[in-house]
């Protein structure tokens, strides 16, 4: 079952992952960190990926841009990005992508910003990396830049270093920085996770704006189910590697099919609405070398039948742009 | 920014302070009676008291230690006792060789180290690596002036390629004398520079901000100079001041080995004939030496790094 | 020297660990190390059984002779056998080795703990001078110390120690203000344990691993040190043999004979050499986090 299938948008998506697996190390001490990853970003989407941390949902972002660690490879599978295979791209030719098509933001603003450059020359080198524009065009550019993600006196505060800005503007800069060269895809790995919350809620409305005003596409990745519920349309979520369900946020905050979501939606503290009992699900996430050899999720699942222990179940699609890894929610579907 | 030099400037002022204070313990307080010490046990009462006046010593501790403290901050550093030479004379005709064995020494160092460990770390565990680890494991363990030696008997004894002794004259033949020395403390130089260079490297090289760089598309020789190896270079100057005085010391044995002039071998004689006045100068000379590179460290550090250039 | 000796003493679980990871196949290199390490300690102890002729021995009839079946190093400008004396110089340089590194362990911690534990005025004029003695290289330390003293088998050995006594100060000062932080020490001190029971039953065994494996490593520095001195003339006094000062003797004399200075240099690199890489595998298996 491809991911296209199981997405809402019509058309080709812009990002099309399929059967991605990615393992660390060689030979027989080899990890398997994520298998079988499928998921789609349409043109202009905003798609959240979410689940615990050792989920894979890093790595499943790194390996877009072939940015993982030399241990790591890519055992199978295919990241098609407007059509090109970015898994067989020679690898001298992904510094040309990165940063032009795929722009890509991280979850530590403190140390994702070289200390000994102002910020002004980081957002510039970005711009020059990918376009050959005058000096002076390019300086226009990053002062406007500064300016769009919300930073005041743009011509002052590009002659600064990181370590004179807060997190929250530093995460500014690291996106503005990202849509230097207007890429058509934003990933955005945990942007807001090491940020206080009002800051988190400013940065968010500012990639949410950013989205309206650019049409970039974003891929969010994040713990935080809320985070992920304001900000995009559809959600992927990962356990243990593997993806256990996709669908429509609004679809999937209805009514999850899998267990895993389920437990993930009711340990959301809820404002609204009927004040529940905060819900945690029992256990912890399997190590990447120790999965079971069933479901993944079967040793912490309330519904689990024989079945899941002994089989995988496979991402199947359920309903018009749904699916879930499981075997109950399959057959409580059918 | 002139703030910060004005203010590390003053701070260096109680170490020289400090500096001085030790050497004058150590000289005046330590042997017991330098006279005895210069002049050997037979020397006569009259000889011990003639010795005592001329350095001094028979004025009260304190007023010795300002009076050395006047002298050594005033470059005046009295009369070799044996050349019968101005101190401050034997100092500046002999102090640029031992200068310009350090720089030219340094700079080698440089230009072999900080490469080694740039390609040691970007290959890190394959053979560059392994074999920058064997140059600088032979590098820590082989002595100075061993090297020196070796050098000597193979290059300048037995092919001839190079001068046996001196410090040569006009600027070529300067360099042509300084150069089997400069590569015998280099050598020594570069593993270490190469180690620091490698460690620190590979630290910075697995920091955040060098995966935003290639997030953006920057290719790996910027990704490794740009990103990487500017941020490495900080603590390697440190490394760098460190040694730089280790050269200073290290050309002591070297200048003993081929011959050279210079400040190590004025003190090495000195102490041979208990040339006190001269002792005392050459001692201050290097203390000195090792207050200014510290303070040029910490500048080099201010000027580099913004985050300390902003703080102070 | 620990490494060598631990074998004997690992009887309990810990240390037989740490050698364990020490030699462990993934460092080959290391058990090279220590068995160069135990031939050289061998050596300096048994140089007097061993070593073919008597080192200060003169033989006028025997002057600067090569290699050769009697005299396997040759002979220097005095006739004297070069072998006889290198082997007399490991033991100069294994007991230099030893003292000063373990004479510096012993006055630097105490000074570093005192610093350390007491704070305030003792503290900031001990952590000054440390500071101030850690910015000059041990070798320039050495030779300005020297230049007041007369050479000689305690001078050197108190030279050597003043040069290393700072390094181990700062680490036993940093040791002891890390451990004073400890909640345990704290609830010691309030239950009205005295400050000398607090230090010796809670400070120093904390410090052990980090000292010990300074002191290793400096080992190796003391030898290269004291061979330094001596080619400068301040350290050991000739005739008795060290390995500085046989390559001093020698490079008077190069047209005689080369053969001292390279047997000495070998037998220095090859020891210091040695030294280092079981210093590194021990401070690695000891503490792997340790820069």
């Amino acid at each position: 079952m491809s991911g296209a299938a199981l997405h809402a948008t019509s058309g080709a998506p812009l990002l099309q992952v399929e059967g991605l697996t990615v393992a660390f190390g060689r030979g027989d001490a080899a990890v398997t960190a994520i298998e079988d990853v499928s998921f789609a970003v349409g043109t202009g989407e905003a798609v959240g990926l979410v689940g615990e941390s050792g989920s894979g949902k890093s790595v499943t972002s790194l390996s877009i841009l072939r940015l993982l660690a030399p241990s790591a490879t890519i055992r199978g599978g295919r990241i098609l990005f407007a059509g090109r295979d970015l898994v067989t791209v020679p690898r001298s030719e992904m510094p040309d992508l990165r940063g032009r098509d795929v722009a890509m933001i991280f979850q530590e603003p403190m140390s994702s910003l070289n200390p000994l450059m102002t910020v002004g020359d980081q957002i510039g080198e970005a711009i020059a990396l990918h376009e050959q524009v005058s000096p002076q065009a390019r300086e226009a550019r990053v002062l406007e830049l500064l300016g769009g993600v919300g930073i005041p006196d743009a011509a002052q505060r590009r002659r600064a270093y990181p370590h004179q800005f807060s997190g929250g503007m530093r995460q500014r800069v690291m996106i503005a920085m990202a849509l230097a060269c207007r890429p058509r895809l934003l990933i955005a790995d945990e942007p807001t996770t090491a940020l206080d919350v009002t800051i988190q809620a400013q940065v968010l409305e500012l990639m949410r704006d950013i989205r309206e005003r650019t049409g970039t596409a974003i891929l969010l990745i994040s713990h935080d189910l809320g985070v992920i519920a304001e900000m995009c349309e559809t959600v992927v979520v990962m356990y243990s590697g593997r993806v256990v369900e996709t669908g429509r946020v609004a679809d999937v905050f209805r009514d999850a099919l899998h267990p895993y979501t389920r437990g993930l939606l009711a340990s959301i503290p809820r404002l609204d609405g009927e004040s529940r009992r905060l819900h945690q699900i029992p256990g912890n996430v399997p190590a990447p070398g120790a999965r079971p050899r069933g479901c993944a999720f079967a040793p912490r699942c309330p519904v689990k039948v024989a079945r899941c222990e002994a089989e995988r179940p496979a991402l199947t699609p359920l309903a018009p742009g749904r699916g879930a890894a499981c075997f109950v929610a399959g057959s409580e579907a059918a | 920014m002139l703030r910060v030099v004005g203010a590390r400037l003053l701070d260096a002022v109680p170490t020289v302070l400090l500096v001085l204070t030790l050497v004058f313990v150590a000289l005046r307080l330590l042997p017991g009676d330098p006279a005895l010490v210069v002049l050997g046990e037979y020397a006569t009462q009259d000889q011990l008291a003639l010795f005592r006046r001329q350095m001094g010593l028979d004025l009260p501790l304190w007023q010795q230690y300002l009076a050395f403290l006047k002298g050594m901050l005033t470059f005046d550093f009295g009369t070799s006792m044996v050349s019968q030479m101005p101190v401050s004379q034997l100092i500046r005709e002999n102090l640029p060789y031992t200068i310009e064995l350090t720089l030219v020494a340094t700079g080698l160092g440089v230009v072999v180290g900080i490469p080694m460990g740039v390609v040691a770390a970007v290959n890190r565990g394959r053979w560059p690596d392994m074999g920058a680890r064997i140059y600088s494991l032979v590098g820590y363990a082989i002595p100075d002036f061993y090297l020196g030696a070796l050098l000597l008997i193979g290059f300048a004894l037995n092919l001839g390629w190079f001068p046996i002794n001196g410090g040569g004259s006009g600027f070529l033949d300067r360099m042509y004398h300084v150069i089997l020395p400069a590569i015998t403390l280099a050598t020594l130089k570069s593993a270490f520079l190469g180690r620091l260079t490698r460690t620190s490297m590979l630290e910075v090289l697995g920091r955040d901000y060098v995966r935003t760089a290639r997030a953006k598309g920057a290719r790996e020789p910027r990704v490794i100079f740009r990103h990487g190896l500017r941020n490495a270079l900080l603590p390697v100057a440190t490394g760098l001041g460190l040694s730089l005085l280790a050269t200073l010391s290290g050309s002591v044995a070297i200048e003993l080995v081929f011959n050279r002039p210079g400040i190590g071998e004025v003190l090495i004689s000195a102490i041979a004939k208990r040339d006190y006045p001269v002792i005392q100068a050459g001692v201050v000379i290097f203390a000195f030496f090792v207050v200014v590179v510290n303070l040029g460290v910490d500048l080099v550090y201010a000027l580099v790094d913004p985050r300390i250039r902003v703080k102070a | 020297m620990t490494t060598v000796d631990e074998p004997l003493l690992a009887s309990d679980e810990p240390s037989f660990g740490v050698l364990r990871r020490m030699f462990s196949l993934e460092r080959p290199g290391t058990i090279v190390a220590a068995l160069v390490v135990l031939a050289f300690v061998v050596v300096a102890v048994l140089a007097p059984t061993i070593a073919p002729y008597d080192p200060l021995k003169q033989s006028y009839l025997k002057i600067n002779t090569y290699p050769s079946a009697d005299h396997w190093l040759g002979t220097d400008q005095f006739g004297r056998d070069v072998l006889s004396r290198l082997l007399f110089g490991a033991r100069n340089s294994l007991i230099f080795g030893l003292l000063a590194p373990g004479i510096a362990a012993i006055v630097g911690t105490v000074l570093g703990v005192c610093a350390g534990y007491f704070g305030g005025v003792v503290d900031r004029i001990v952590s000054r001078i440390i500071d101030l003695l850690l910015s000059f290289p041990e070798l320039l330390l050495a030779i300005m110390i020297s230049a007041a003293l007369d050479g000689g088998f305690w001078n050197v050995l108190l030279v050597l120690s003043i040069a290393f006594v700072p390094g181990f100060a700062r680490v036993a000062r940093a040791t002891t203000l890390a451990v004073r932080q400890e909640p345990y020490i704290e609830a010691s001190i309030s239950v009205g344990l005295r400050t000398r029971t607090v230090i010796l039953r809670h400070v120093v065994p904390n410090m052990a691993s980090p000292v010990v494996v300074l002191a290793t490593l400096w080992v190796a520095s003391a030898i290269r040190l004291e061979a330094s001195l001596s080619f400068l003339g301040l350290g050991t006094r000739p005739p008795a043999p060290s390995w500085g000062n046989i390559i001093r003797d020698a490079l008077g004399n190069v047209f005689g004979s080369p053969w001292p200075i390279i047997g000495a240099g070998l037998a220095i690199t090859i020891v210091v050499l040695s030294i280092n890489v079981l210093g590194d595998a021990l401070r690695d298996a000891l503490d792997p986090d340790m820069p």
